[in-house]
């Protein structure tokens, strides 16, 4: 029997001294569909980016069709694993055909021109996603459905015999993801290919895949086929959510009706369960800490009003973090403010970071007037008077405002980590 | 909708290319005319064309009313400082264009520039050290060019150091090199002020012009540009690829880490040329690029040599603008891309401004 075509073997990854994926072992056929889920964090990502050759392992190995990756040039790995990944936001309006000629690069000579064949196989592959009469409108004028199925166009030009989707389908509707979904199952079925897709929504996981692997804080729980893995049982344990199983009387498939998070969950006990969204304002670098803080303790963020290109917005980006972002140095445009707003609305708390006001960002402190009457607003180090207001004492006005509407001042990141967690399960 | 960028299909890259070509034809014939001497146009043409047909060393016959030494000193002008300065314009810009598209694309971040990552001042530094102690010993040897190599690939290095430490985080790598190129200014000043004998000389060209103009620092300029070039326009693909980001970039085949540390290289080597002999000329690596884009499209296999063409025709434009406003003083021509590019560069900030909120 030949070799499988992914092999993952005791595979850790650690990022510090935090354990991102422990002794994880993986195998994956041609012809196979095999999904990856877990809870956010559990490893699914960088699972993927091992195989990829984009994270290398602290031990253990990856070959592909029996060759280890760690033996292979970055193009001969390009042209044995094609990666579509969560999303991507062109840069620039590139026509439609073009961006699917990319990813014939590993099949081009060096420097040489692209071939007729190369064309061919490219407005092949668009075809078989349904754009062909795209391929000459630029990428721009692409719905994000659509654009999802053109990164799966590139990923068919490369004709390679791996493909690994992550999340492929998170940003996109309903109809959109059993679209993108069913395509997949088809070219697994039609080419033969060997695909292994990260994806969140366990009921979609259980429909298109042979097989489901479970990951949990870096360790693999589970692996087999969706209907023997996919079991109440597993995902209070893993997720902390109670759910039924239920029967589609129409297909006979089964399928899990989520309820509410499981006991255990809801004291906060259960790692792995997203809470909040909790809001950040900050800026100038006195959000990061408190953004790690609130992410290690796996709360869903958001953050703003920053300056681009601040190590506020680094950490944003580093962490994942959705940010409402202005230029450096100038005063938040209404534009901002709406977005920044709307943000705020969405969110169950609100963490106000110990940032310098200035007459830039000194929005930022209006738009949260009235906040705290509806959602707890917590104001780190809210002494009087200090030196990080530059408005001539208008923000610290500000600050004394919110405070009287019953916003409660923190010291330090420990306790907001613990009066957020306080307010937020009282609430629950 | 997004608006950053250009749009998918230019609508005809070929017509803008011969109208680009046509106006740089126009402009190499224009430029001659206006040397800060006045002389009368036709003359100018005269001599012009009659160097071009006999060789340029035969005196050329001015017409009536004019003696032949007046005529013998027009020649050289003309011939030894006119065309010479315009040729030095031409090269430079290219180099500088071809330079801001590579580090654009390099650093997928539309505001990199040679001037903006301090390459250039490091080039400069290099080349100043040179002048101040006056180490290389004839004006056209190789060792202005070299020193600025060297200064300039230092800092290229550096600023590639830094990115490995900064893993990824582009944008914080356009800030060290602002600050890089502040601290290697700083530098300057220091070494000039210990120098006073060598200050005045290297002042006026840290201004950035092209007066200082000969054949044999054309050539060399030339031999430079053709070093680094020839090797850059064929990166098109990769930096094509590049632009997707690193991550997606490698998962396309393109070993980004290599091709990164060669382009930043043939990128350091451009700026070099152009530096060693005009000084410090700001913007015409941000504009460049950006013209180029406008004109045949994101695809860096048309950027790489669209921004070498429009750098060359911008800074010869730049040069004949200062003939045209203050025609009796030659001003460095970086003055002028300066008045250019400094508001360009402003309403770039205005556009991605917009483009930033889609991303975020």
């Amino acid at each position: 029997m030949s070799p499988p075509s992914v092999s993952v073997a005791g595979v850790s990854v650690r990022f510090g001294d935090r354990t991102a994926l422990h002794r994880v072992d993986l195998e994956a056929r041609s012809g196979e569909l095999v999904a990856l889920t877990g809870p956010n964090g559990s490893g699914k990502t960088t699972l993927l980016r091992v195989i990829l050759g984009l994270t290398e392992p602290s031990e253990g190995t990856v070959r592909i069709s029996g060759t280890p990756t760690a033996d292979l040039t970055t193009r001969e790995r390009a042209r044995r694993i094609a990666w579509v990944p969560q999303e991507e936001l062109p840069r620039d309006n590139v026509r439609v055909l073009h961006y699917v000629l990319y990813g014939r690069y590993a099949h081009q000579p060096s420097f040489g021109p692209e071939s007729a064949q190369d064309r061919e196989i490219a407005s092949g592959a668009l075809a078989e996603v349904g754009l062909a009469d795209r391929a000459d409108q630029g990428v721009f004028e692409l719905s994000g459905g659509e654009r999802q199925r053109l990164l799966l166009a590139r990923s068919l030009a490369q004709e390679a015999p791996v493909l690994l989707l992550d999340e492929p389908t998170a940003h996109l509707d309903i109809g959109f993801q059993l679209d993108l979904l069913e395509r997949v199952r088809g070219l697994v079925q039609g080419r033969g290919v060997c695909a292994i897709a990260a994806l969140h929504d366990l009921n979609l996981a259980g429909r298109f895949a042979d097989r489901v692997v479970v990951l949990s804080h870096g360790r693999r729980v589970a692996d087999g086929n969706p209907a023997e893995v996919l079991t109440p049982p597993l995902l209070r344990e893993v997720w902390g959510v109670d759910a039924d199983l239920k029967r589609d009387p129409r297909s006979g498939q089964t399928y899990l009706l989520p309820r509410r998070l499981s006991d255990a969950a809801r004291g906060g006990i259960a790692r792995g369960v997203r809470r909040g969204p909790v809001h950040v304002v900050g800026g100038g670098g006195a959000a990061g800490p408190l953004l790690r803080a609130l992410a290690d303790e796996q709360y869903a963020l958001t953050a703003g009003a920053l300056p681009l290109l601040d190590s506020d917005s680094e950490a944003c980006e580093e962490l994942g973090v959705p940010y409402v972002a202005e230029i450096p140095f100038a005063p938040l445009s209404d534009e901002v403010r709406a977005r920044h707003r709307a943000m705020m609305d969405a969110a169950r708390a609100i963490v106000v970071a110990p940032f310098a006001v200035g007459p830039t960002n000194l929005a930022n402190l209006e738009d949260l007037a009235g906040r705290a009457s509806s959602v707890p607003v917590l104001v780190l180090d809210p002494t009087p008077g200090a030196v990080r207001d530059f408005t001539g004492g208008r923000a610290t006005e500000l600050l004394r405002q919110l405070a009287a509407e019953g916003a409660v001042g923190v010291p330090d990141a420990s306790a907001m980590l613990r009066i957020l967690s306080e307010k937020l399960s009282g609430a629950a | 909708m997004r608006e950053a960028g250009p749009s998918a299909t230019p609508r005809s890259p070929r017509r803008a290319l011969v109208i680009v070509l046509g106006v740089g034809a126009l402009l190499l014939i224009l430029s001659p005319l206006l040397t800060p001497v006045p002389i009368p146009p036709t003359i100018v043409l005269e001599i012009l064309f009659h160097g071009l047909t006999h060789g340029v060393l035969f005196r050329s016959p001015c017409g009536s009313g004019f003696s032949a030494t007046q005529c013998a000193t027009w020649t050289l002008i003309i011939w030894q400082s006119s065309v010479p300065s315009i040729l030095l314009a031409l090269l430079a810009g290219a180099a500088l264009g071809i330079s801001g598209a590579t580090l654009q694309g390099t650093f997928r971040n539309p505001l990199a520039d040679p001037y903006l990552l301090g390459i250039s001042s490091g080039g400069t530094l290099g080349a100043a050290i040179l002048l101040i102690f006056k180490i290389g010993v004839g004006e056209e040897n190789l060792a202005l060019p070299l020193f600025a190599f060297g200064g300039s690939l230092a800092t290229g290095l550096v600023i590639l150091a830094a990115s490995r430490l900064l893993q990824g985080s582009l944008e914080t790598l356009l800030l060290v090199g602002v600050a890089l190129a502040n601290i290697l200014s700083a530098v300057l000043s220091v070494v000039l002020i210990f120098n006073p004998n060598g200050s005045i000389q290297v002042s006026y060209w840290l201004l950035g012009g092209v007066g200082g103009a000969t054949w044999g620092r054309d050539g060399i300029v030339l031999g430079g540009l053709l070093m680094a070039t020839g090797p850059l326009v064929l990166y098109g693909r990769e930096l094509n690829v590049m632009q997707l980001g690193p991550d997606v970039a490698k998962s396309l085949g393109v070993d980004t880490e290599r091709v990164r540390i060669r382009l930043l290289l043939l990128a350091s080597l451009a700026t070099a040329v152009a530096v060693a002999f005009t000084g410090i000329i700001g913007f015409v690596g941000l504009i460049s690029p950006h013209v180029a884009r406008r004109l045949w499209g994101a695809d860096y296999r048309w950027v790489l040599p669209g921004s070498l063409l429009i750098g060359a025709l911008f800074l010869v434009g730049a040069g004949d603008l200062g003939g045209v406003f203050v025609p009796d003083v030659v001003l460095p021509v970086g003055l002028f891309t300066a008045f250019a590019g400094a508001p360009f560069f402003f309403l770039l900030l205005l556009r991605h401004r917009r483009a930033a909120y889609m991303g975020g």
